[in-house]
């Protein structure tokens, strides 16, 4: 059972087996993930790239090959179009400021969706405010899809880059990126895609998309959290300037002038989080050795599941009713605001999120000012769904 | 009665359902916003300030049943009040609302005092208090509070 291999799932809440409904804020991470990152601190303390001892050698080898564990999960042409960050949040501003601001001139337009994460919102704002350029939204519908009919319009002469989420957080839905990639590649402009939510729900090919960039956060995909990968296509991170100055993304340094090294080593100034890259890469092994396809199949069994166990909640709306989702559900329940459900079934073991989950504007589209979110993971069980329901139907109780 | 029956208590259920002093009037004098924005509780009060009493005091907004109810127990309390002793019954909910302190009740806070089981639960602390933040707020001529 991969379930048994995640411990963290097996602690107690007021006094009760933990139901953890939380995995779109951030995922549980299985046994192999803890143990190499013990093993690194254990046995391979070094710092990397750096000395000739064996132990920096041994953890340079462990660092490097998280990256070809990666490369090979996104499928990029080579291990070195990937550059190691904190996170998605990173991924985004770094190709903000190092591939798009220097294209960019007032009344340029930068194209994002409605459904995006504030991280992928804000850093673009920057961008704006620092430029002069113009943000806009490709719109969603009531089903929390995105309206792509009017997409060719809303790609014009004047788009210098498209950003969009592969997987919302908030609601499930799952965009046809590759469709839009080819949308906005027909008129020349290039595409990053936010895939925070989608590693560690379905199969993701960077080369079969041919996304621009593509941003993974580990502390979502079962990996540490702090951890992450931007993907960009070669000739992109060859062209672009550094993001920041320091050790270990130079090749020469005068008081005069610095040569700075090759990509990736370029983008990673500084001792990079290692214990958290190499927990990454145990991470993307887990997903391989998993199967993604047949996490993909289990995360359907699961949504159709839940979306039959909630109907016997009355009054409780599923906010996202897409198509294509992951087993995201947001919703909220007549009469019980949603702080008051979280507060209630987190005293029945289950952890769900409520609140905006850090996508404010879907939220204005529909007219609430949060709700509660289940998201749930291939080793959540039937079981899980049945005390959700269960301590659904006591909050109800409760406020009768 | 389990932690969470205290917290849901049949007075803050009440209160939650059948809000007093609930919605925006017609006319007030002073006016502030307290908003909660990671956590997503808004609430705006509106009072009537004349000779340094709070003839009115109102309130509006959408939140948890522990920030409305708190909301609707404060108007209550607070109307008719000179702002000198309003200022004395904040503090005293302060140090009602402090998970730091023993106290359970203090007689000049009433019904207000329904609110301590908030305290085994600090992460909705900033929920109940929001609304008396945003009528110091408004006493002294800010525009916002937040207790996030
Ligand atoms: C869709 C989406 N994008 C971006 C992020 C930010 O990712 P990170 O936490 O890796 O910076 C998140 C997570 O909160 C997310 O869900």
């Amino acid at each position: 059972m991969l379930r048994e291999q995640f411990p963290g799932l097996n602690v107690q809440v007021h006094g009760k087996p933990l139901v953890y409904l939380d995995n779109a804020a951030t995922a549980q991470r299985p046994q192999a993930v803890l143990d190499a990152i013990n093993d690194y601190y254990l046995n391979h303390n070094a710092n990397i790239h750096r000395g000739v001892h064996a132990l920096s050698e041994s953890a340079t080898v462990l660092y490097e090959q998280a990256r070809v564990s990666m490369a090979k999960l996104i499928n990029a042409p080579t291990m070195k179009d990937l550059i190691f960050v904190r996170g998605c949040t990173e991924g985004v501003n770094l190709v903000a400021q190092t591939f798009v601001r220097n294209r960019l001139k007032a009344g340029d337009e930068i194209l994002i969706s409605h459904l995006e994460h504030h991280s992928n919102i804000v850093p673009w704002q920057i961008l704006c405010e620092q430029t002069g350029a113009v943000l806009k939204v490709i719109p969603m519908n009531q089903l929390g899809e995105l309206e792509l009919d009017d997409l060719d319009q809303l790609i014009n002469e004047k788009t210098r880059f498209m950003s969009v989420v592969h997987v919302s957080n908030s609601l499930g839905t799952i965009n046809p990126v590759k469709k839009m990639v080819q949308a906005a590649h027909d008129k020349g402009v290039p595409v990053l895609v936010d895939g925070a939510q989608a590693t560690p729900h379905i199969k993701v090919d960077v080369q079969d998309l041919d996304c621009d960039f593509y941003t993974v956060s580990g502390h979502k995909m079962y990996g540490p959290t702090g951890s992450g990968v931007l993907y960009g296509k070669t000739e992109h991170l060859n062209s672009m300037p550094p993001y920041h100055g320091g050790g270990e993304m130079i090749s020469k340094v005068t008081f005069e002038s610095t040569v700075y090294n090759a990509v990736p080593a370029k983008f990673e100034a500084g001792t990079p989080n290692i214990a958290g890259g190499i927990g990454l890469g145990a991470a993307a092994e887990f997903i391989l050795a998993a199967g993604i396809d047949k996490i993909s199949a289990r995360d359907h069994q699961l949504r159709v599941y839940t979306e039959q166990a909630l109907k016997q909640v009355s009054g409780l709306s599923i906010i996202g009713n897409a198509k294509e989702k992951s087993p995201v559900f947001s919703f909220v329940i007549d009469g019980v605001h949603a702080h008051d459900i979280g507060t209630i079934i987190d005293h029945c073991g289950v952890a769900v999120r409520t609140g905006h989950h850090c996508t404010m504007p879907i939220f204005q589209y529909y007219g609430l000012a949060g709700t509660c979110r289940a998201s749930l993971a291939f080793y959540n069980t039937e079981q899980d769904v049945d005390v959700l329901v269960e301590s659904l139907l006591k909050a109800k109780t409760m406020f009768q | 009665m389990t932690d969470l029956n205290q917290l849901y208590k049949k007075a803050i259920l009440e209160h939650n359902r059948n809000p007093r002093n609930y919605g925006k009037p017609e006319s007030w004098t002073h006016y502030a916003e307290g908003l909660n924005a990671i956590c997503g509780d808004l609430v705006e009060v509106y009072l009537s300030i004349q000779d340094g009493v709070l003839e009115t005091v109102h309130y509006s907004g959408e939140s948890c049943a522990i920030a409305m109810a708190s909301a609707s127990m404060m108007t209550e309390l607070s109307t008719g009040l000179t702002t000198v002793d309003w200022q004395q019954k904040f503090g005293l909910f302060k140090r009602l609302m402090d998970k730091n302190n023993a106290i359970n009740s203090f007689d000049e806070l009433g019904e207000v005092n329904t609110l301590v089981t908030v305290k085994k639960f600090p992460s909705r602390i900033k929920s109940a208090t929001l609304c008396w933040y945003a009528v110091d707020a408004a006493i002294k001529g800010v525009g916002t509070a937040t207790t996030e």
